[in-house]
């Protein structure tokens, strides 16, 4: 994907944007409830440090998902601050599920473009 | 090495001095910036508590909290607006329908009758006015008797209070009598449906009205911890 980007004239970090919804949402679905600053983390960990989420953008991508009902919060007193965990709910499933089904067909149609296959 | 208590209250009157007046982002904030604080002490213990904040606060971007301030806003209004829509579409089920529909007919007869006789009207007018001041006056109470409850913001417990003081929804009722006494009476008088989808949408306005000013701030504790789970860990 990284190399279609830049064939594209993109850059990550403005495509991934877009997607950091759907990185949110999956997060959650496969490791259960997470807070803020673990998310940027794991991301960071699983892209081996390629990608950053952006403060700023992380924590009014989880607002919007919140207010939409994808996904509830809950408080718990760590050491001597408050913790919020975000956790996803069943109507954010629904939408991971939809949404990775928009994104497959998206990557695929860019495999069409940028790599036709000549059938004869 | 661990971010101590002294260092937490810096950190939120940091975050204060960066324009987050909201108690409930604060601590998210806050708790962010220990943990990302923390790790860097992990990685160095020589650097400086305010060296290490600053490279954190960095990473928010040129405009810092403002983003997150902003959006938190957005998606705060968005929640209370689908609240009212909850609310509203309780009188669309039993046993509030009835109510609406009672309501409605009054407003029909009152007006036919108002058509009639001026005088009616006039009343009608008054009593709208006189609903105002009622409500104006008890806004003033309640918000005098919050303000004196600390200092911890919460931003939704704001909109709940702003737009539940939001008087000039009850202009809307006098408006709507407004219109009808100085246009299209004749129109009214020919037009019984017009008068029905007038009276419907009148009496729908205000129970949005009553929805903003009286149900939802009634609840309001309710719908703070539902939206902040942490409003009962602090205090």
């Amino acid at each position: 994907m990284y190399i279609y980007l830049r064939i594209l004239g993109m850059s990550t970090s403005q495509l991934y944007r877009g997607s950091l919804s759907i990185i949110i949402l999956k997060l959650l679905k496969e490791n259960g409830e997470m807070y803020g600053y673990e998310i940027t983390q794991r991301v960071k960990e699983m892209t081996q440090g390629d990608l950053t989420i952006k403060e700023g953008a992380l924590y009014p991508a989880l607002h919007k998902l919140e207010a939409a009902g994808h996904l509830t919060v809950t408080a718990k007193k760590v050491d001597n601050r408050v913790r919020k965990y975000y956790d996803i709910t069943p109507k954010g499933k629904q939408e991971t599920v939809n949404r990775l089904a928009e994104l497959d067909e998206f990557l695929a149609n860019m495999q069409r473009i940028i790599n036709p296959k000549l059938s004869f | 090495m661990k971010v101590n208590e002294s260092q937490i209250a810096e950190l939120y009157a940091f975050t204060r001095k960066h324009y987050v007046e909201h108690y409930d982002l604060q601590t998210e904030l806050v708790d962010h910036l220990a943990m990302a604080i923390e790790k860097q002490w992990a990685k160095n213990e020589h650097i400086s508590f305010d060296k290490a904040l600053q490279i954190e606060f960095k990473k928010f971007g040129v405009f810092g909290f403002m983003e997150v301030v902003e959006e938190r806003q957005k998606a705060l209004s968005k929640k209370y607006s689908k609240l009212i829509w909850k609310h509203l579409k309780e009188y669309f089920k039993l046993p509030k329908i009835i109510l609406l529909l009672i309501l409605t007919v009054v407003l029909y007869y009152l007006i036919e009758l108002a058509i009639v006789d001026r005088l009616v009207l006039t009343i009608l007018l008054a009593l709208s006015l006189l609903a105002y001041v009622v409500d104006a006056v008890i806004h003033v109470k309640r918000n005098k008797a919050k303000k004196n409850n600390g200092e911890k913001k919460w931003m939704f417990e704001e909109i709940i209070r702003s737009y539940g003081s939001g008087l000039w929804l009850f202009f809307v009722p006098v408006q709507g009598i407004n219109i009808l006494n100085s246009t299209d009476v004749e129109f009214a008088v020919k037009s019984p449906v017009f008068i029905a989808v007038f009276s419907f949408v009148f009496i729908l306005l205000l129970m949005v009205s009553y929805i903003i000013q009286f149900e939802i701030p009634k609840k309001a504790e309710h719908y703070l911890e539902e939206t902040y789970p942490e409003y009962k860990l602090v205090d």
